[in-house]
């Protein structure tokens, strides 16, 4: 049994390694780094997901902090759901300092934001929602990206 | 919603951390200029005026000023410290030390006893001030991190060292020192550079390598211990340099083993890291594990030769190891805050990080950064040829000012236009 915590974190990882995948390709050829890219794309997105229409969820309704550290965390997913998407443009106009510098940016806030998340919220969450904790991990695993 | 202080939430406005960063390379500047016009004799002996002048124009106008902007900002992302009104101890921070800085470089040059007095008293509160709100914020972290831990020790040994730095400089200005001078000059230094700097910058790369880099994450063990026997060792050097003198080598070796083998851990996370970007903050990092490993050994065999070669081992470690992390991690956090804060605003037609500073001009500013270090070193041997080394480095400090403001340039002026706020960047899929 993973707690919240412990799963979601994990996925950060899973995320940073299809980051660093992509990047690779991209250095070595960005003609055909596409697939690399849509990896990372869907990885980061399903999990943005996962906290967006599930844990979130649960933790506002919860907590009933809904203009909280959860605001805060969908704003930077936005944010950084705006540069994935530069990237993507950037593969297609095969613009390796266009990529890079949106990749670059990506990292860092991607990198604070993953640290608020591990350092505070997940925690925050663990605590409020031990006793679900089992069924909101099984909910995120089960969630159909849209 | 207040969109406006949504995301920045927790992180300080960014004219707190930036006002330090800003400052840090004029006083790399005004240190070059010293340097160039010292007598090179008098920089061969820690103890001479020079020496002291210019050490803490670069320990504390250039190294201070730095981790204390970056940890206004370090704070509420690595710990979820809350500082207590930080923009405004910031500002109160930052003009202090930078009076006092001034007041104290000005003062011991001159001999002049109450411009060193006040110099003591600013540049005590300047670092107070900042030092005391950090650390009661840091006692209400639930959280206890590897790299929390680590700035807890690193802050509290930075209060002390301010406090005997107040002492040992007040001295100066009454004329009376008293028998303990040498060795809590002593205390003060060694700490300063592995307590305060060392602690602090190997805790909090065990977040920044494998974060930025996605180099491999540090041993558990390491992250749990590592601070802890660098306390060790710097209290047993402590008790050993207090009472029992001819063994302070053990305890030397004890701390100097553990910063090699950081350094030698850094360069090899750096050697397996998954990012294929190589700029110049990975230099940066290279250079500092390389000074650090020479540092270490120069800094334990120093002692067979009488401690004559303790200003080649401060340039190793204050200069090659301390500043050149510095100096690269200043160029991943200006140009972040510089973006983040932007894009917080709803800007979103803005540089990319990798555009704000002048690529070409970062390379030329390590290089001659490098150069400068090593020629400080030879200089030491050939004496007449420093001032050449003490132009470079004001050259190279000069360009690092200008990158800087060019980067915070591209902050200023873009706030002045009107941010083209994209909404559609907000219609997330709460609901699903």
């Amino acid at each position: 049994m993973s707690t919240i915590k412990e799963y979601l974190s994990t996925d950060h990882r899973r995320c940073d390694e299809l980051f660093a995948n992509m990047e690779d390709k991209v250095s070595k050829s960005i003609e055909s780094a596409k697939e690399e890219f849509e990896l990372f794309a869907a990885a980061t997105e399903k999990h943005f997901q996962m906290e967006e229409r599930v844990m979130f969820v649960e933790f506002e309704q919860k907590t009933g902090m809904t203009q909280g550290p959860t605001a805060m965390m969908r704003h930077e997913h936005a944010q950084m759901r705006n540069l994935i998407q530069e990237m993507g443009s950037a593969i297609d106009a095969k613009d390796k300092d266009k990529f890079f510098g949106n990749s670059e940016t990506l990292m860092i806030l991607m990198q604070q934001h993953n640290m608020k998340e591990e350092q505070m919220l997940y925690p925050m969450a663990q605590q409020h929602l031990s006793a679900e904790s089992q069924r909101i991990v099984d909910m995120m695993q089960a969630i159909v990206v849209e | 919603m207040d969109f406006d202080g949504l995301s920045v939430d927790q992180a300080p406005p960014i004219s707190a951390p930036i006002r330090f960063f800003l400052t840090a390379p004029l006083f790399g500047v005004l240190a070059g200029i010293l340097i160039f016009l010292s007598d090179p004799q008098m920089l061969t002996s820690r103890y001479s005026i020079e020496a002291i002048t210019i050490t803490h124009a670069i320990t504390i106008g250039f190294l201070s000023f730095v981790m204390l902007g970056a940890l206004t900002q370090m704070l509420p992302v690595l710990a979820g410290v809350k500082i207590f009104k930080v923009d405004m101890v910031a500002k109160i921070s930052h003009l202090f030390l930078s009076l006092g800085t001034l007041l104290m470089i000005f003062g011991l040059m001159q001999d002049y006893s109450k411009l060193i007095l006040a110099s003591s008293l600013f540049l005590g509160i300047g670092f107070l001030v900042l030092i005391i709100p950090m650390l009661i914020g840091l006692k209400s972290v639930a959280n206890i991190t590897a790299s929390v831990r680590a700035m807890i020790t690193s802050l509290i040994v930075a209060f002390i060292i301010v406090l005997m730095g107040v002492h040992l400089l007040s001295s100066y200005g009454t004329g009376k020192f008293s028998d303990i001078h040498v060795l809590l000059a002593n205390i003060h230094s060694v700490w300063a550079v592995f307590g305060f700097a060392g602690v602090l910058i190997i805790g909090v790369s065990f977040h920044i390598l494998p974060m930025f880099y996605v180099a491999p994450r540090f041993k558990r063990f390491c992250k749990q211990s590592v601070v802890w026997l660098i306390t060790i060792g710097l209290l047993l050097w402590l008790v050993l340099n207090m009472f029992l003198d001819s063994y302070t080598l053990i305890a030397k070796i004890w701390i100097a083993l553990f910063f090699w083998a950081f350094a030698t851990t850094v360069w090899k996370k750096l050697n397996d890291r998954r990012r294929p970007i190589s700029d110049v903050t990975i230099w940066y990092w290279r250079s500092s594990a390389v000074f650090m490993t020479l540092g270490s050994f120069a800094w334990a065999i120093n002692d067979f030769y009488d401690e004559r070669y303790i200003v080649i081992v401060s340039i190793l470690i204050g200069g090659g190891f301390i500043l050149s992390i510095m100096l690269g991690m200043l160029y991943k956090i200006v140009p972040f805050l510089v973006w983040f804060h932007l894009n917080a605003k709803g800007y979103m037609s803005i540089p990319t990080m990798t555009e704000m500073i002048n690529k070409n001009l970062a390379k030329a500013q390590f290089i001659l950064f490098i150069i400068s270090l090593v020629g400080f070193i030879i200089s030491f041997f050939i004496l007449s040829i420093l001032p050449i080394f003490a132009v470079s480095f004001i050259i190279s400090m000069i360009i690092l000012e200008y990158n800087i403001v060019t980067a915070v340039l591209v902050y200023t002026k873009t706030m002045k236009t009107k941010p083209d706020f994209d909404m559609s960047m907000y219609s997330m899929k709460i609901e699903g």
